[in-house]
């Protein structure tokens, strides 16, 4: 599918290679060295074997090994979709609760409206908005940017990102409380609750002991769904905050028709979504022994 | 705006920025930060690396056997002297002693040899061979000694030298190392971030004034000016908005210059297909320009206007601004001579990235007053390069032109926008085989008015070329000619 | 008792305030979209003013850089925000619906195929999706934009078509109707999508905003609708070299944005109780 896609993309890779005024013996030789002259299901068995030998191959443009390209890039975006991942947790199990159970209250029926907001808000204003708050007004935080020494500078990596994170979390956040205040209410519709109540138990410990297992079910595919696409869709957050990420790694290789980089991406975050998915999957069956038996559904 | 006058009057009188009084209060081991907008694709200058590479390694990394320096003029740099023969045909160069490579090897005339063979190359990807393509022969008598010959005489071989980095010939794989000169040596690079130079202590000329530099790199302009504005780096080497000023002019925390610029923003034509092989329909398009207004609308107070490829600071300038001025009613009575009563249709091929979509928008408005409907096409550098620059498959398209003394790519009929005046492709070549330098000005000047009369492109305006710095930093380079970046004398007062 | 049955009465009444809240903020876009047809304050071309004017009289929202009026602008993003939504709804419907439903009906394995496909897809955000698509096609338009982000979108509707098909299709009418003898075609046109429609209808009211917001996220990185289309994300895109002289230029395409995609999911809300009453008690 990857390898379809591609090859739809217009221009020829062996341009990258070449500049000017290349003659046709050397759009020849470059067609040759990246393989774009060999027919396409010779290039797609190559394709799956580099694969299976996990070589993404070299980039057309910087001729740096793709493989340890995403590596440098994977250390700034699985620390800030880890950190935004964080902050939305943070954000929405507590006030998605509180909305459901005091939706009659003020406080209950405000936290519904300004998640409602935090859905329609494009990521990169909210961006742009904390940005000139926090690092320009207020002069707190610094704008963006990630060390030259990376991680090995932690102090200056981390204060970089704590705005981004923030951004993250605050859009992830919102529309993750929307789902826990979805299922609490389910929750506390229901007639396992009642029983319970009437057996005895307190509130917050019916609350507790029964919502979290029925409720966090549904939540966990939601979560699974929203890590994936955070950590694809990151890349506008990175290109506010000059980070040097994967998505944005995807966004120039697309824009130069790096195939190798472009292809590379594509594959690392295919296996990524695979994995959020599968640990998905487990966490739902360790908190809902019921599910155990049931044959495995990415659903 | 006195003080600004004042700048420029020093810089074209040739004179370096005059060095703070606090000068000699700055910490030899400084970092210096350098915020930019164009990260090199890779390090090698002859592989596509685009603009980024020469501003953070020509001079600093490598260097080449003579330097343009940032006031413009050609200057000895890996050469001790040179001669050339009667007839202007052979050249020879004597090489500086004690000069090493950084991985210890010492310069020797196999290396320079090896240089300019790599930069005219076929695969070399180098937009200044064809400027090389007169040499003919390269000897090495011996270690410190090359001899150039030439098929034609060539007045700019000297400053056509200036773009060759002189590399080690036992250097493998420079498009992710290098092996170079100059006085600093590749620190770590981070794509997509930052990347660092280290002095090198065994420089076999005067020591930089800094322990290091990190050019940091930015896609988006508002996030290059946040970095200075909270301190993230100490300059910017060039702003590329007007507005973004604001936050920097009258503040005493930074210092903002002026210097002068070689980049032009150019709307070119395919003149090789109708309409616009038709010289009056290129003149009625320049007077439907109102090149004032436009410039205004993109740099507000700051920025030159100009009548045609020639910037000011090259020795054939004149000023041709009143060639075809703003008059939408000559331009219409133009295209109704050249057969076009009703206007045409065309569309132009706009690079996705500032200025050019802006540009586009305001041309599309203004050709709609005389008829003349723009389709607005938005294309992406790599594109424009493979469906322009190499295939010529165009009507109209918009770019920034950087590069200072270029007047000759006029006197190239296979250029991109095909313009082709045979009296300009002879000017332009006796220009070169010129035996002094006034001949070489009077028909490069000659050439100049004649484009300017044919309307061979549309020359929009002159960028200004401004560089904003912490107040505590100084000694940078002020006109980044070539995209050129020194960082050598750089000083940072602690 | 739970709070939840205590306060049913005034649950509904907020209910119904959230359809009515969504109603007028849609409305209003489609009444000033309307509009820009019969009239707007300039020609949203013309360099009427100055450059980066400030609010006046003349010119309401001020100018931009090129002097052209700013609420003619918005105006036109008004226009052009519906049709990207609207177009971009349509083609993920399209295709969606008709790919959840062939997995519905397929045999065991080419749905487990399609479904595993679907789950994969629907993780990369709409935004990448339609990032790759753009690149793909030769000439940018307002089209290809819209094309995008309806192959983008048509995922996440192929997976709840999929799955709210099946549960139709274990009712007993259905078996009844197969027996019968009905043709497919037949039973999905009169049983099938009856039947899921109102929840599909309401969830491409949540695919409206989401699509309208990957649009000027796409103007944002510079691959949305090319000038002249006066997009609210192009507009935001242009006026973020000027923020600091003149914010109201990245400040009104925002809250137009804003604006319009908290109406479409107040209205989704606001539907989603209308229609499902069941849902209404909680």
């Amino acid at each position: 599918m990857l390898f379809v896609l591609l090859r739809l993309l217009p221009g020829d890779p062996a341009n990258a290679l070449l500049g000017v005024g290349a003659t046709e013996q050397q759009i020849a030789a470059a067609r040759a060295q990246v393989g774009s002259d060999q027919p396409l299901a010779v290039q797609f068995i190559g394709f799956l074997g580099n694969i299976a030998r996990l070589d993404l191959g070299t980039s057309f443009v910087s001729r740096a090994s793709v493989l340890g390209e995403i590596g440098n890039r994977m250390a700034v975006t699985l620390p800030l979709t880890f950190f935004g991942f964080l902050v939305a947790l943070a954000l929405a199990i507590p006030l998605g609760i509180i909305a459901a159970v005091r939706s009659d209250k003020w406080y209950g029926a405000a936290i519904s409206v300004i998640s409602q907001l935090g859905i329609a808000i494009p990521v990169f204003w909210l961006g742009i908005l904390l940005v000139t708050l926090f690092s320009i007004n207020l002069r707190w935080l610094p704008s963006g940017g990630f060390p030259l020494k990376g991680w090995a500078n932690f102090g200056e990596a981390i204060t970089g990102m704590i705005l981004p994170s923030l951004t993250i979390g605050l859009v992830m956040g919102a529309s993750l409380l929307r789902y826990v205040r979805a299922a609490t209410l389910d929750v506390l519709g229901s007639d396992f609750l009642r029983t319970a109540r009437a057996l005895g138990a307190s509130f917050p410990e019916a609350l507790i002991r029964h919502g979290v297992r029925n409720g966090a079910v549904p939540v966990i595919s939601i979560l699974g769904i929203e890590l994936a696409s955070t950590f694809l869709g990151a890349v506008v957050i990175e290109r506010v905050f000059s980070l040097p990420g994967l998505g944005s790694m995807l966004l120039l290789a697309i824009q130069q028709r790096d195939y190798p980089n472009v292809q590379g991406v594509l594959f690392v975050s295919t296996l990524l979504v695979l994995l959020i998915g599968f640990a998905a999957d487990i966490a739902q069956r360790l908190i809902d022994p019921r599910l155990r038996g049931r044959a495995r559904t990415l659903a | 705006m006195t003080t600004k006058a004042l700048l420029l009057a020093t810089l074209l009188a040739g004179v370096a920025l005059p060095a703070s009084v606090l000068a000699q209060d700055f910490n030899p081991d400084a970092s210096i930060r350098i915020g930019s907008l164009y990260e090199p694709q890779n390090l090698d200058n002859t592989a596509g690396a685009g603009q980024g590479i020469n501003e953070a390694f020509n001079g600093n990394v490598y260097e080449a056997l003579f330097q343009l320096t940032d006031a413009g003029s050609v200057e000895p740099k890996l050469v001790e002297s040179y001669e050339a023969s009667e007839d202007g045909l052979t050249y020879t160069f004597t090489l500086k002693d004690g000069v090493t490579f950084h991985s210890g090897d010492p310069l020797t005339s196999a290396d320079v040899k090896y240089s300019i063979e790599r930069v005219t190359a076929e695969t070399s990807k180098s937009s200044r061979k064809k400027s090389l393509s007169t040499i003919t022969g390269i000897e090495t008598p011996d270690d410190k000694t090359v001899v150039i010959t030439l098929s034609a005489r060539s007045i700019s071989l000297p400053y056509n030298l200036s773009y060759v980095w002189i590399v080690n010939d036992a250097a493998t794989d420079i498009t992710a190392t290098e092996d170079g000169t100059g006085p600093y040596s590749l620190g770590e690079w981070r794509r997509g971030s930052a990347l660092a130079l280290e002095r090198n202590d065994n420089y076999w000329g005067e020591a930089p004034t800094n322990g290091e530099v990190i050019y940091t790199y930015f896609t988006d302009a508002t996030a290059l000016n946040n970095a200075l504005l909270t301190n993230a780096v100490d300059v910017i080497t060039s702003v590329q908005s007007p507005d973004s000023l604001a936050q920097f002019t009258g503040n005493p925390a930074f210092t903002v210059t002026e210097g002068a610029s070689t980049t032009k923003e150019l709307l070119a034509y395919n003149d090789r297909v109708a309409p616009f092989d038709n010289v009056k329909v290129r003149k009625a398009l320049a007077r439907a320009t109102d090149k004032a207004r436009l410039l205004n609308s993109i740099w507000g107070d700051y920025g030159t206007l100009i009548g045609s490829f020639v910037p000011p600071t090259d020795p054939w300038y004149v000023d041709l601004t009143g060639v075809d001025p703003y008059d939408v009613e000559s331009a219409k009575a133009l295209l109704a001579e050249a057969g076009y009563p009703d206007g045409f249709e065309f569309t132009l091929d706009t690079p996705d990235y500032d200025p050019h979509p802006i540009v586009a928008q305001f041309l599309q408005a203004e050709y709609a007053k005389i008829g003349v409907k723009v389709n607005i096409n938005i294309i992406t550098a790599n594109e424009w390069y493979t469906k322009i620059y190499q295939a010529h498959d165009f009507q109209a398209t918009l770019q920034e032109h950087v590069n200072h003394r270029d007047i000759v790519f006029y006197g190239n009929p296979d250029f991109y926008w095909g313009y082709n005046n045979p009296e300009v492709v002879k000017l332009v070549a006796d220009a070169e085989s010129a035996g002094s330098e006034a001949e070489q000005v009077e028909k490069l000047t000659e050439a100049n008015k004649i484009i300017a009369e044919d309307a061979a492109g549309n020359w929009l305006y002159l960028y200004p070329q401004i560089v904003v710095s912490a107040a505590n930093v100084t000694g940078y380079p002020i006109n980044g000619l070539n995209s050129q970046f020194f960082a050598y004398d750089i000083e940072k007062a602690e | 008792m739970s709070s939840a049955t205590m306060t049913a009465p005034r649950e509904q009444k907020r209910h119904s305030l959230i359809l009515w809240a969504g109603l007028v903020l849609v409305g209003l876009h489609i009444a000033i979209a309307l509009l820009t047809f019969v009239w707007l304050p300039y020609d949203p071309t013309a360099m009427a003013g100055g450059r980066l004017e400030g609010p006046s009289l003349l010119h309401w929202l001020g100018t931009d850089r090129l002097g052209r009026d700013l609420l003619t602008q918005m105006m036109i993003g008004s226009r052009i925000a519906l049709i990207v939504g609207i177009g971009a709804v349509a083609i993920g419907a399209a295709i969606g619906v008709t790919l959840g439903l062939l997995a519905a009906f397929a045999s065991k394995w080419l749905d487990d195929a399609l479904a595993a496909t679907l789950d994969i897809l629907i993780a990369f955000p709409t935004l990448l999706i339609a990032m790759l698509v753009v690149a793909a096609s030769d000439t940018a338009n307002l089209w290809s934009a819209i094309i995008a982000l309806g192959i983008a979108l048509s995922a996440i509707v192929a997976r709840l078509t999929r799955i709210l098909a099946k549960r139709v299709l274990v009712m007993d009418y259905i078996t009844a109707a197969r027996t019968s003898g009905s043709s497919w075609p037949k039973i999905v046109a009169i049983h099938i999508l009856p039947n899921i429609w109102p929840t599909l209808s309401v969830n491409f009211a949540l695919q409206f905003g989401l699509a309208v917001i990957a649009e000027a996220s796409l103007s944002y990185l510079g691959l949305g609708a090319p000038p002249p289309n006066a997009s609210w994300g192009r507009v935001l895109q242009e006026a973020q070299g000027t923020v600091y002289t003149a914010p109201l230029g990245a400040i009104a395409p925002g809250i137009a944005l804003v604006s319009l995609a908290i109406g479409v999911n107040l209205l989704a809300d606001g539907l989603r109780d209308t229609i499902d009453p069941t849902r209404r008690a909680r």
